[in-house]
């Protein structure tokens, strides 16, 4: 083909795109991470995460609260790590190796094994109702991806959770 | 300031400063005459007059001019002030410092302490805690930076080198692209030259780098005390409420403070000193007797009110103590009565009982509220701080011995120097105050210590847990090298000894609480961010305390000590003052240390033991350390046993004749750095 004909066909596809209805990205779509967590296959919601960080290091702490792995600093914040097989009733021995900022007061640092891989999948996919007996109410829903069902982690509930077993009183005000 | 040129700017600043000494110095004064007060007293008005001149503070000019004209006729000595004077003194001081405060804060109303007490003297409510802080920090502080800055000197001097490298490498390189180099053996020849350089300015650039590190470390730490304030700075207005308070009631009162170096954030200084006011102010007017019943009681006329502040674990504990009638308990239970506060069908309260009730308000602990203070208010003020700052209030009274009112809060950030010791693998710090000594622990000392829990310390048994069992987080440790050295740590109720891998040094640093979502175990008080941002432990003496009583856990795992341990180091100096120091160091660190005052004796020694590693001096009689050390490369028996250079010689030249010779490692005598030294020698030992 000749340049006159690249440069005619480039000039369509430009108009036809004006033509077409304007896609909405974050309408009808949620955004997950795929990882994984004691060898087995969660995903979470981005919108519920203010960092991911891969090896950091974990300073860690003498404790009798279960999944409390110790703690690592954030910019000069000292952030408490839990690991969230811990937490979900499945820990291994092997220290996880990615951590994840969790939205919200005060500062929570969720630890999991793998990052699989970020998903962009339609609200449609995302199905309620899951029964996670026994994981403290952290999963109820789950994502459908063509290479099997996800169990999506409930944050905020992890939150719940881990202010239950860390016997955190929320203060209505910080005395800093 | 609508104007960037304030006339008064620095005028406030020193006007400041010099009325808090002449506060501080009227107090000295009023406790203890001589001339040396007076003498400076007379030399801080003179000094505030003449500059409150300078920027035409008529008023503050005029009062420090008073106030000299009061102190010239004590000038000598030989009589203390009378008691007119001090009160004219203490008036002056006031009338100036209202004047200075203005100046910084005009539109501000008198400052009074609450709707149900008449104010005081104008003593404020609340110290205002200086914000600015103490020159001496500052000035610490810019020595820190000075002293970074000028490590930057090396890296400029190895940029230029690297320049002038790569300018060598770049002419090399065309020559043996075009081929017109002489033969390949120069060409080799000036790769070779070209690699040394290379190398050795790369050590530099280490080198340069880590004193960096350093440096900026110290600046990190002191940037981060200067958020705090220490203790002392409170205690002048509570000087001067005992003193007004004692004035107000004709009794002779001293008043004692102790902890004043300890220091914490200001949000916590101010509310604790205001309540504090009315305690001591309470403390003079209730506590303390009469003179003549304190005589007859067989006390000293004088009372004594003191103030502590002090740091244990992660609350700083402010105390009021006095050596007064204490609590009045039959005025107490009347009043408790009365107002129908006991429970109907119950017994009398016990004395304890009571106290929580004056602590709950309600009860004054005077059977009059007089002009200076009612208990109650005092009590209410320090219930008040206590629930804001989430710290707790104790009272104990003993009749006719005085009473005691403690208030402990936790800390949000504390500044101390710490301990920094090695165990189980981690690094973590203990606050330095608490620690009493160190002993270097044997393989077998520590395996002893570990079975029997206890260690011989200043001539008795003190009890042991080896630190890593009190820092087991569920994780076998992989680094452990076993315990070197014991730590002994004074507890609450005794001495006890904590076994560590090694000692690091000490730091200065800054602890903050842990955070909320992170309960630990009690043995971890707090926590600090090291240079590389990451959370180090800091240990909570009557935590580790607990730990050692309860001997928590001892069953339970296999022993942490059965690791490997360092073989002995011989440490080879012609010099008795650097064998002494490098033995101290090192066995403080937990290795075991021969000396040899010449490479000769070394070399016979290193043949009939065996060791873990030389560390040598360069100069010395005889054969030097440089010989030595090839020497020993040579030996196919002594070749495997690391060796470290330690000299006065600073030359990139002498390091890498120190590198050829086959030395690990080379530090120099003149920047001598114990944590690097360890850390080196922790890097290369044998162990067996």
């Amino acid at each position: 083909m000749t340049v006159a004909g690249r440069v005619t066909r480039l000039r369509e596809e430009f108009d036809r795109s004006f033509a077409e209805p304007a896609r909405v990205l974050e309408c009808g779509t949620v955004e997950l991470l795929a990882v994984s967590a004691g060898d087995r296959p969660y995903a979470l919601r981005l919108a519920e995460a203010s960092g991911v960080h891969p090896d950091r290091p974990v300073t860690p702490l003498p404790t009798s609260v279960r999944g409390l792995l110790g703690v690592a600093g954030f910019a000069g914040a000292v952030v408490p790590v839990y690991d969230l097989a811990a937490l979900l009733g499945h820990p291994v021995p092997r220290r996880p190796r990615w951590l994840l900022l969790a939205q919200g007061t005060p500062p929570l640092a969720l630890a999991f094994h793998e990052l699989d891989r970020h998903l962009r999948v339609p609200f449609a996919d995302v199905v309620d109702g899951f029964d996670g007996g026994g994981q403290d109410g952290c999963l109820h829903e789950m994502v459908r991806l063509p290479d099997g069902h996800r169990p999506i982690v409930d944050v905020p509930a992890v939150r719940e959770l881990v202010h239950r077993l860390a016997g955190h009183r929320p203060v209505p005000e910080e005395v800093r | 300031m609508a104007e960037g040129r304030d006339p008064l700017r620095f005028f406030r600043i020193e006007a400041r400063e010099l009325v808090d000494q002449i506060s501080a110095g009227v107090l000295d004064l009023d406790q203890g005459g001589g001339p040396e007060p007076v003498a400076r007293l007379l030399r801080v008005a003179h000094t505030l007059k003449g500059a409150a001149r300078v920027v035409k503070q008529k008023e503050i000019a005029d009062h420090a001019h008073a106030f000299e004209e009061v102190l010239i006729p004590y000038r000598g000595g030989d009589v203390p002030p009378s008691a007119d004077a001090m009160r004219e003194l203490l008036r002056l001081n006031d009338e100036i410092t209202a004047r200075v405060v203005e100046l910084e804060d005009p539109p501000k109303p008198p400052v009074g302490t609450g709707p149900d007490e008449p104010a005081p003297a104008p003593a404020p409510a609340e110290v205002v805690v200086n914000p600015r802080a103490a020159t001496a920090d500052l000035d610490e502080l810019l020595d820190a930076i000075g002293e970074t800055t000028a490590r930057m000197a090396p890296l400029r001097t190895g940029c230029a080198t690297v320049e002038r490298l790569h300018r060598s490498a770049e002419v090399l390189a065309d020559q043996l692209r075009v081929g017109r180099s002489t033969t390949p053996a120069t060409a080799r020849a000036a790769a070779g030259r070209l690699a040394g350089e290379l190398g050795s300015a790369g050590r530099r650039f280490t080198d340069a780098v880590d004193q960096i590190q350093r440096e900026l470390d110290e600046v990190r730490a002191r940037a981060e005390g200067l958020r705090l304030v220490p203790a002392g700075s409170m205690f002048t207005a509570m000087r001067r409420a005992v003193r007004d308070a004692a004035d107000a009631e004709g009794k002779r009162v001293r008043f004692e403070a102790r902890g004043a170096g300890v220091r914490m954030g200001a949000h916590l200084l101010g509310p604790v000193s205001g309540a504090f006011l009315h305690l001591v102010r309470n403390a003079v007017v209730h506590g303390i007797e009469p003179e003549p019943l304190r005589l007859a009681a067989g006390k000293p006329a004088e009372g004594t009110v003191t103030v502590e502040v002090e740091r244990r674990g992660r609350h700083a504990v402010f105390r009021c103590l006095d050596d007064g009638r204490g609590f009045d308990m039959g005025a107490l239970r009347d009043t408790a009565r009365d107002r129908g506060l006991l429970p109907s069908g119950a017994g009398p309260p016990d004395d304890a009982g009571l106290l929580d009730l004056v602590l709950r308000g309600g009860i004054s602990t005077s059977p009059s509220v007089t002009e200076v203070a009612g208990r109650a208010i005092g009590m209410d003020a320090v219930r008040e701080v206590a629930t804001r700052l989430r710290g707790e209030v104790k009272v104990r009274s003993t009749p006719g011995a005085g009473a005691s009112v403690e208030l402990a809060i936790p800390l949000v950030l504390l500044s101390m120097t710490g301990l920094n010791v090695a165990a189980g693998g981690m690094m973590v710090t203990l606050p330095l105050d608490v620690v009493c000594g160190c002993v270097r622990l044997s393989a077998e000392d520590a395996a002893t210590a570990a079975v029997t829990g206890r260690i011989v310390y200043d001539g008795s048994a003190a009890p042991f847990l080896p630190l890593a069992e009190a820092l087991y987080a569920g994780t076998a440790a992989p680094e452990s090298v076993g315990i070197g050295a014991a730590v002994v740590v004074k507890g609450e109720s005794g001495l006890f000894a904590l076994g560590v891998d090694r000692l690091a040094g000490t730091s200065a640093l800054v602890a903050r609480p842990l955070p909320e979502l992170a309960r630990a175990s009690p043995a971890v008080g707090s926590v600090t961010v090291d240079a590389d941002g990451n959370p180090r432990l800091v240990l909570d003496p009557d935590g580790l305390a607990a730990e050692v009583a309860g001997g928590r856990l001892s069953e339970a795992r296999p022993q942490a000590t059965a690791v490997l341990t360092p073989l002995p180091i011989l440490v080879v100096d012609d010099s008795l003052t650097t064998r002494m120091l490098e033995r101290s160091i090192l066995e403080s660190a937990g290795y075991e240390v021969d000396l040899a005052a010449s490479a000769e004796d070394a070399l016979e020694m290193a043949r009939t033991r065996r060791y873990g590693l030389f560390l040598t001096d360069i100069d010395m009689p005889g054969i030097d350390g440089f010989t030595f050390v090839e020497r020993t490369r040579a030996d196919p028996r002594l070749a495997g046993i690391p060796a470290i250079l330690v000299s006065s010689r600073a030359s990139a030249a002498d390091r890498d004749r120190g590198r050829d010779a086959g030395a690990g490692a080379y530090v120099e005598k003149g920047e001598f750095d114990q944590e690097r030294l360890l850390g080196h020698i922790e890097r290369l030992v044998v162990r067996s």
